[in-house]
């Protein structure tokens, strides 16, 4: 199991926002964490990267605990978190922006050999290399997002609702991205506010409610379970194929 | 037309100067979002160092520069470490006023009790140098100041841009969280800005010495200067910080050439207004 969550309990101030989550994350894929607002989905990808501490439970990687680590001991062992916002730095440099992405990279050769790489799954890189970051669309800034995290080689990738904010072309340029990286061998947790969109790019969905995983099942058959239709996902199937349909 | 060109090489010249000051106290608000009272005091301390290298051993100011940086890079470290970082980060921006006067008070009490509150100068062999350049006075040390002020912004912007500390410090200027999550450890990021921004005060401080008297209270006038500049220029902004010190410098130089000095600091206050009145982030700032 490269992930395993344990009991865990986190919030903000007095309030616990996860009461107790229990799930597990095995090795290669993509699980997609959906659920109502405030239910903790993102919260739980904070949790894991380190920014929050849970009070209660434990977070274990390949089975070590990593208790009290903060989020760059967790970037050395291969947890990379793309937070919901948009993460990169508007005043620097698509370059830039990448060379931040290796800032643990001390060892130079290293760096740009992953820089070519990144540069190679994602051309926008290259072609907007010079460019201040805060100037690409929003799907060309993920794109860089995405590329960013390839530089430390991650073995899971925390991608907090990549789609936000973007137009339904950039979307699925997003989707096909998390399913390229899915398939160079890393473990991806998706949050993803569009539940649809979400579970047709994973393998795996865990549905977590009021502060805890309610149900934990391979992604198509949540999709085709109509009480989760009915509940988590909006509209029923057919709404759904009438709005990929306007999307494409 | 004499008159105005005479006041824009001397408003250029101070320009660089007051750009230098105030590239430190916009780079600790840009990385901490503090404002830091104690810059003036930096600056004045810095200003004493190297007075004390002058007469002590004959150190020309300019040469006393690395030596005074280092020495005043490890008082802001410790500044940082002593006062500013056991505040609650989010009590932190707020507090920092008060803290940071504090350490400006300290620093003029230690000043007061080592040097006592006499007017001091340095005055090197050259003070009262000066060229005539197509009927234009220059002084010779006004225009060290200005080459030495450009060459230490020009070594910083180098710092900024082309390292993986300066990158560091960028990325924590523009988004601490993502800077964060890609390793950056802002804590010391931020205690190696504001030494970084206590050195630059050093460099200000040999130049400001060799330009005006100055004692224990002289960064009362200090700060509330730099302030305007960096509000002017947009806060967080080094570029802003070097156009709000030549608009300032050069608006007040020519007002008080062409028309009379007693209008001089009320027009760096009316630009302030106007600026603010139309882009209340300042010039180069961006919008909360």
């Amino acid at each position: 199991m490269l992930l395993r969550i344990e009991r865990v309990v986190a919030g903000y101030g007095a309030g616990d926002v996860l009461r107790g989550i229990d799930l597990d994350v095995a090795e290669g894929g993509v699980t997609c964490l959906i659920g109502p607002n405030g239910a903790g989905k993102s919260t739980l990808l904070r949790t894991v990267s380190g920014l929050l501490r849970p009070s209660r439970g434990r977070v274990l990687f390949r089975g070590e605990d990593l208790g009290r680590r903060g989020p760059r001991e967790r970037l050395l062992l291969g947890i990379v978190h793309v937070p919901q916002e948009r993460s990169l730095f508007p005043a620097m440099t698509v370059r830039d922006n990448l060379l931040m992405g290796g800032y643990l990279l001390r060892d130079q050769r290293l760096l740009r050999e992953r820089i070519d790489r990144a540069v190679a799954a994602f051309p926008i890189c290259a072609r907007r290399a010079g460019a201040h970051a805060g100037s690409l669309s929003g799907g060309e800034q993920k794109q860089v997002e995405l590329a960013r995290t390839l530089l430390l080689d991650p073995a899971l990738v925390l991608l907090d609702e990549p789609s936000i904010g973007l137009d339904p072309r950039s979307r699925r340029q997003v989707f096909e991205s998390v399913r390229q990286l899915a398939g160079a061998g890393r473990t991806i947790l998706l949050v993803e506010q569009n539940a649809r969109s979400g579970l047709a790019a994973a393998d795996t969905g865990a549905v977590l409610d009021g502060g805890v995983v309610r149900l934990v099942a391979p992604a198509a058959r949540l999709l085709d379970d109509p009480e989760v239709a009915r509940l988590y996902l909006g509209a029923g199937p057919a709404e759904h194929k009438a709005e990929r349909s306007r999307d494409e | 037309m004499h008159a105005l060109v005479q006041g824009l090489i001397l408003g250029v010249l101070t320009g660089g100067v007051y750009a230098l000051m105030a590239s430190g106290q916009t780079l600790v608000f840009g990385i901490m979002k503090v404002v830091n009272l104690a810059q003036g005091a930096l600056v004045v301390l810095g200003a004493y160092l190297s007075y004390q290298l002058f007469v002590s051993y004959g150190i020309d100011p300019f040469l006393a520069i690395p030596v005074t940086a280092v020495v005043m890079f490890a008082l802001g470290v410790g500044v940082h470490l002593a006062v500013l970082r056991p505040l609650r980060r989010e009590d932190r921006a707020e507090l920092s006023l008060l803290v940071t006067f504090a350490v400006a008070l300290l620093i003029e009490g230690v000043i007061g009790v080592v040097w006592n509150t006499t007017r001091r100068s340095i005055n090197t062999s050259y003070a009262n140098d000066s060229w005539t350049v197509a009927g234009y006075q220059i002084t010779v040390v006004r225009f060290a100041a200005f080459a030495l002020s450009a060459a230490a912004l020009g070594l910083l912007i180098l710092l900024l841009h082309r390292t993986r500390f300066g990158r560091a410090v960028r990325a924590t200027v523009q988004n601490p969280e993502s800077a964060r999550l890609l390793g950056v450890r802002a804590e010391r990021v931020a205690a190696l800005g504001f030494g970084l921004g206590a050195a630059t005060a050093a460099a200000a401080g040999s130049v400001y010495g060799l330009l005006y008297p100055f004692n224990a209270g002289s960064h009362y006038d200090l700060i509330s200067l730099l302030l305007s500049i960096v509000v002017l220029g947009g806060l967080g902004s080094i570029g802003g910080a070097i156009a709000g010190a030549m608009i300032i410098s050069v608006s007040s130089a020519v007002v008080a050439s062409t028309i009379s000095p007693s209008w001089a600091p009320m027009t760096f206050f009316v630009l302030l207004l106007a600026v603010l009145l139309v882009r209340p982030q300042g010039l180069f700032g961006r919008p909360a």
